[in-house]
């Protein structure tokens, strides 16, 4: 037995695959803040799991994450290079809201009486200047440990170069404070910018303990409930890492809710033979995107918490799968500004009170109103039928807004969608054409509670030819965890001009790398025959700051720089439009470490063989905008089985969500279950 | 949506095409910032792209800067007045003149192209950029002490760089010969052709799609939207005649100080800024031109009516800008105009002091409003080649009604400009930095207390580099409010391996510096807001104990004695 679960703010899934049988199962019950671990253990009982079955148990949680946004770390001290104890709040110093000359600079995570400087200096060759004062170290410690702090970052100039004052530093704070929780900045991320790596490591070191704490309540529960299998946690480099790893780098999951998604759609891909995909989770608030190019997702540390338009937010310098996430989800309110002009979100209904149709004290239209006004949402099947949606509040909140723009509310409830559709177009454009990709050549995966509703439309809009829509795209995310791989990845700021460097220097740079691998995943009890490795180097034109992300061959012949010198060049052109024969720098080296996991074979679904006739529910009007207003044929998805077809316009409902094939569309059921919708784009 | 493009047009597809047209500006900018090799571009953002229709209005701009929200769509025009209709598809003109055609100094240099679809011209796209060099006589081309814009570096008179997509090759020999990093203007030369085409690609892709008819529909409903919303907000804000005045320190060349003044008439339906009655044009190289005047009073007026939404040429219908040629805000060539933006900033803050008492809510009290910018120019120890490092610097922001000042931010002349990375700098450049904090320097206190400037040290590893800066404010202070203190003075401050000390400075030209010297720079701390003694005593404890103020200044300044 597999088991993946998946804490989110509401509801904890649970997926599982036994292997025996080839049956997957899910389940959800509610989150249970605080302890978040008994949430987890209701999903198992829920489901009616033997614990003692279990071979293989993958978690992901928000507990990273919302002990930042909600600022309930520990409190927390810095010790730092003697003249630099302000970087941190500093920042950059960017205003990124222009206009607003009465701008709040974001607050720093440790105030400045527990930031503190000592004497030491390295340069940006790695050579000692000045070595640790240790006096000044232990002083500090003190002082730390008197006003209260119960986790320490330290983060030095030029540690990414040469670490040997932070490991010194961390042996001396370990060992005059064993109680503290002590993280430097080399152990986290060895690239340079020395404000980004100490926003990282104390951003780190802040919710160090909560972490550790929920990790150990995991591993207690989980062993006491009988679970004898090895524990591994998701990451927000769209692996998994044990549990030893994941309590020493906590941070490493920040984003693992979003990321585990295009997990997911990456792990589908490789089942049903799709390796370039856009992925497309749209959810109550928001909606993200991530391209997977070759079934390799796009990894960057270019990752920043609370980052708006106008917001700075705080940088982490921890490896993110590359996900563009928008204020569009199925909650989000249609609001007209004071000159008349029509917006769709970024505020949203929430869950309380929700859309109008909630009949919550919800007044202002939302998506989800509108799809229910044009017919996409059966008032008879929302939400699968747990809520009878309050239709006169519908019409009445659409009609305030309508009324002022002198149009009838179904007009209103198209133009909704039709924004709400452009605005996530325009993220579904960042991940793609903004970086000269063409969404024509990618196939568009659609999961979360509202993908599915808007996936065909956006589809067409881009030219993509096919929409794949999983099974059970609600808890898609654990899905995903059942069946992935560990992985860490190594990057090391280490600026090398190829022109005049020895290419076998940088084939030796990455066995470094590889190496350490090795002898991190053996630790873990990850033999070295299981590790694949993929190396990636952040390149660059000299002179310029802003690198692009290339791909090496793995080889160590001398003909992988030159090979990868060609593909940026290539990359430089498809995304900027123009190559240069200036000289070119590498400026990152990035290994991806994999250590494969066994995965079972899925056993594809029978047939009964019964007509796709047998899966209708009914007819009903259904108001497709451009592609017209018509009575159409409504399929139960758990009806269909195997090689069903259906022709569009179309409405596939399950109980989360609703699917809507839209005129001139094709849908096919493939083996496992998963829908795909094939469009004529000419 | 196929169809779409012989459908009439309605209010949803308007929506769409403006947002866009919206996001199509943030594509060019950020392709711009991407592909530059220059500092001052990818990090400082010093340059804007934006999308103008036909006539050459504004329809959407890409910033990184607030200061360049009047230049880009002067530009254009310059561009349509010289060359009218026969400009062709892929031509591509180059523009930096500071008296008129939307130049500033000539370091900004602006790209203009115009957008055809099916042979029909329908929009120009645009950006002007800060190059790190463009030749003249000094490294970085900006200086503090040129007495006429031929020092200052090649004048582009709004000619074509590229004919129907083929650059004149002439051209840019030209232009690598006369300068003193030909990789790196070239470079930012062709990140800025790079985000032109971007914003072509964008634009004719709505053409496309939704019909030219449709796209000129959602540009004049997007100037409408912008000019309706700017004036919903105008008839807010107070009415009537508020004035201020304020002093320029000096002009680099030993000149000044020169008083500056604006008179501002808010009325229903016009917000008119006069600066009459301001110096006239001074012979070092502070003067700024007619375009950067506008833009200044340009981005306040965004402050004031409504900063979070994207401006547009409809937005500033309601701005009339009044000031006689000849002036340190409207000089005429050949006036020296290298380091304008120190008096263009003045434009804007003095609007801002004149109303900040009249509009707390939206206005803090005074900060430390130089760029504060430095070029060290030398032989890189490790590689042997120039070195420029040409940035600005963070220092601190006025005290507003219900806060403190933020610390060690940009001017308002940058934006979503990012400091360079110490480890970043002493990778690139010969220094070493010894350090970058806060200082307690007198100044800003108040019940809210002004934000802190910062101190930061470059000791100097080469055998020797020459270091340029422009401060303003080194003699007259941030202003305070409400009762607030003043806050306190930007600097330059040589110090000599030996140990001596020079006079602190606002400006330098070349000061030649020698292994080990120390350039020590110094940024303001902001205005404070309200009388000192009203802040409460557990919040001066507070700062005494962040070492923001000294126990000193907790006595003497708050009334608060530390026991």
């Amino acid at each position: 037995m597999r088991v993946a679960t998946d804490v989110g703010g509401t509801f904890t899934d649970l997926v599982y695959y036994d292997q025996g049988t080839g049956r997957f199962g899910a389940t959800k019950s509610d989150t249970t803040p605080p302890n978040l671990e008994r949430g987890v253990l209701d999903t198992i009982e829920k489901a009616g799991l033997d614990a003692s079955t279990v071979e293989y148990f993958a978690h992901g949680s928000t507990v990273v994450i919302n002990a930042l946004t909600e600022r309930k770390g520990v409190k927390t001290g810095l010790i730092t290079t003697k003249g630099f104890r302000d970087v941190l709040e500093i920042g950059r110093g960017n205003r990124p809201d222009l206009f607003n000359f009465y701008f709040r600079k974001p607050k720093p995570f440790v105030p400045r009486h527990l930031r503190t400087g000592v004497t030491e200096r390295i340069d940006h060759r790695g050579r000692e200047l000045m070595p640790l004062k240790v006096e000044d170290l232990e002083s500090a410690v003190d002082q730390l440990r008197d006003a209260g702090v119960e986790a320490v970052a330290i983060c030095f100039l030029h540690a990414y170069a040469n670490p040997v004052h932070e490991e010194q530093a961390v042996e001396i704070v370990r060992r005059r404070w064993p109680q503290a929780a002590v993280l430097a900045s080399h152990q986290i991320t060895r690239e340079w910018r020395e404000y980004e790596r100490t926003s990282t490591t104390v951003l780190s070191a802040y919710i160090h303990p909560i972490a550790n704490g929920y990790l150990d309540a995991l591993e207690r529960e989980l062993r006491a409930k009988g679970v004898g299998s090895p524990l591994y946690i998701m990451q927000s480099n769209g692996g998994v890492a044990t549990m030893k790893a994941a309590r020493a780098n906590p941070i490493a999951a920040v984003e693992s809710g979003p990321v585990s998604g295009v997990l997911g759609a990456i792990v589908l891909g490789g089942i049903i033979g799709e390796s370039n995909i856009i992925t497309l989770d749209i959810g109550g608030t928001t909606a993200k995107c991530s391209l997977v190019e070759a079934g390799r997702p796009r990894v960057t540390t270019e990752y920043r918490i609370e980052w708006t338009r106008t917001n700075p937010g705080y940088p982490i310098k921890t490896p993110v799968i590359d996900i563009v996430e928008i204020g569009n989800g199925g909650g989000s309110i249609a609001w007209l500004d004071e000159a008349g002009s029509l917006h769709v979100g970024p505020q949203s209904a929430g869950a309380v009170p929700g859309p109008a149709a909630y009949g919550r004290g919800g007044t202002q239209p939302t998506t989800t109103d509108a799809n229910l006004v044009t017919g996409r949402i059966d008032p008879e099947y929302f939400l699968g039928g747990e809520i009878v949606p309050d239709m006169d509040n519908v019409r009445t909140a659409l009609k305030a807004l309508a009324d002022r723009m002198e149009r009838p509310i179904e007009d209103l409830a198209r133009g909704i969608i039709r924004i709400a559709n452009a605005n996530m177009g325009n993220a579904l454009k960042l991940v793609s054409l903004n970086r000269g990709y063409d969404p024509r050549e990618f196939t568009l995966v659609a999961f979360g509670g509202g993908g599915a509703m808007h996936a065909t439309a956006l589809a067409q809009d881009l030219g993509i030819t096919k929409v794949i829509v999983p099974t059970n795209p609600a808890v898609f995310s654990a899905w995903g965890m059942l069946l992935t791989d560990l992985r860490r990845d190594y990057l090391r700021t280490r600026v090398t001009r190829l022109d005049d460097t020895d290419p076998a220097e940088v084939v030796r740079h990455y066995a470094e790398l590889e190496r350490a691998a090795r002898d991190e995943f053996g630790v873990d009890g990850i033999d070295a025959d299981r590790l694949v490795f993929e190396r990636y180097a952040d390149m660059r034109y000299v002179g310029q700051e802003h690198t692009v992300k290339v791909r090496l061959p793995n080889s160590d012949g001398l003909d992988s720089v030159e090979v990868g010198t060609q593909r940026f060049h290539d990359a430089h052109q498809r995304e900027y439009s123009y190559r240069l024969d200036s000289a070119i720098e590498l400026v990152n080296y990035h290994l991806a470490a994999l250590g494969l996991v066994s995965k079972p074979e899925l056993i594809p679904l029978g047939r009964t063989g019964k007509g796709v006739e047998t899966a209708i529910r009914g007819r009903r009007s259904v108001d497709f905008d451009t592609g017209g207003v018509h009575m159409t044929t409504i399929y139960e998805r758990a009806g269909l089985e195997p090689e069903m077809t259906l022709q569009g316009p179309a409405i596939v409902e399950e109980p989360a969500t609703t699917i809507v094939v839209l005129p001139e569309q094709q849908l096919r059921v493939d083996e496992y279950g998963n829908l795909h919708i094939e469009l004529d784009q000419r | 949506m196929r169809g779409m493009a012989t459908t009439a047009v309605d209010p949803f597809t308007i929506e769409i095409i403006k947002n866009s047209l919206v996001a199509a500006g943030d594509e060019m900018f950020y392709a711009l910032q991407r592909t530059s090799k220059s500092t001052i571009i990818y990090e400082t953002l010093d340059y804007g792209v934006g999308i103008t229709d036909q006539q050459g209005r504004l329809v959407a701009q890409g910033n990184g800067v607030p200061l360049f929200i009047g230049t880009l769509d002067a530009a254009v025009n310059a561009v349509r007045d010289k060359f009218g209709a026969t400009l062709q598809r892929d031509d591509i003109i180059i523009t930096n003149d500071p008296y008129g055609g939307g130049g500033t100094h000539l370091s900004d240099v602006s790209l203009v192209m115009p957008v055809y679809h099916n042979g029909e011209l329908m929009a120009y796209v645009a950006n002007k950029a800060h190059w790190t060099e463009v030749g003249g006589k000094d490294p970085g081309s900006w200086t503090t002490d040129s007495t006429e814009v031929f020092q200052e570096g090649l004048q582009f008179p709004n000619v074509k760089l590229f004919s129907r997509g083929e650059p004149d090759q002439s051209l840019l020999d030209l232009i690598a010969a006369n300068v003193r990093l030909p990789d790196m203007t070239l470079g930012d030369l062709w990140a800025g052709v790079a985000a032109l085409r971007v914003g072509e690609r964008r634009f004719l892709g709505l053409c496309d799609k939704y019909g030219p008819t449709a796209v000129r529909t959602a540009i004049e409903s997007l100037l409408d939207h912008g000019e309706t919303m700017a004036r919903q907000e105008l008839a807010r804000l107070p009415k009537g005649t508020f004035e201020a005045e304020d002093m320029i320190d000096d002009d680099g060349i030993g000149n000044g100080p020169f008083p500056v003044r604006v008179k501002v008439t808010i009325s229903a339906d016009e917000f008119v800024a006069d600066f009459t009655g301001s110096n006239l044009q001074v012979p070092g190289p502070i003067n700024n031109t007619r375009t950067g005047l506008v833009s200044g009073v340009r981005a306040v007026f965004k402050a004031l009516t409504n900063p979070e939404i994207p401006a547009n040429g409809g937005a500033f219908r309601p701005v009339r800008v009044v000031c006689p040629d000849g002036t340190v805000f409207t000089a005429q060539r050949p006036a020296p105009v290298s380091t304008y933006w120190e008096t263009m900033l003045y434009a804007t803050d003095l609007i801002w002091k004149a109303l900040a008492p009249h509009i707390p809510e939206r206005l803090p009290a005074g900060h430390f409003l130089s760029v504060c910018g430095t070029i060290l120019a030398g032989q890189h120890p490790d590689s042997k080649e120039l070195f420029l490092l040409v940035e600005p610097l963070v220092g601190g922001w006025g005290a507003g009604h219900d806060k403190d000042g933020d610390n060690g931010q940009f001017c308002v002349g940058d934006g979503e400009t990012y400091n360079i990375p110490i480890e970043v700098t002493e990778t690139r450049y010969g220094v070493l930095v010894d350090q970058y904090e806060f200082h307690t320097e007198d100044g800003g206190a108040g019940e809210f207390r002004g934000g802190k400037g910062v101190i930061l040290d470059y000791r100097i590893v080469s055998d020797e580099a020459y270091l340029t800066g422009t401060f303003g404010r080194h003699r007259f202070k941030p202003w305070g409010m409400n009762g607030g203190q003043a806050g306190s003075n930007n600097y330059i401050l040589v110090m000599r391996k030996e140990g001596s000390r020079e006079q602190p400075v606002g400006k330098v030209a070349r000061r030649r510096l020698e292994r080990g010297d120390v350039a020590r720079l110094v940024t303001g701390t902001g205005g404070g807001f309200g009388d000192p003694r009203r802040r409460p005593r557990e919040k001066v404890l507070a700062d005494v104990h962040d070492g923001y103020i000294t126990s000193e200044q907790a006595r003497r300044d708050y009334g608060i004695e530390l026991t």
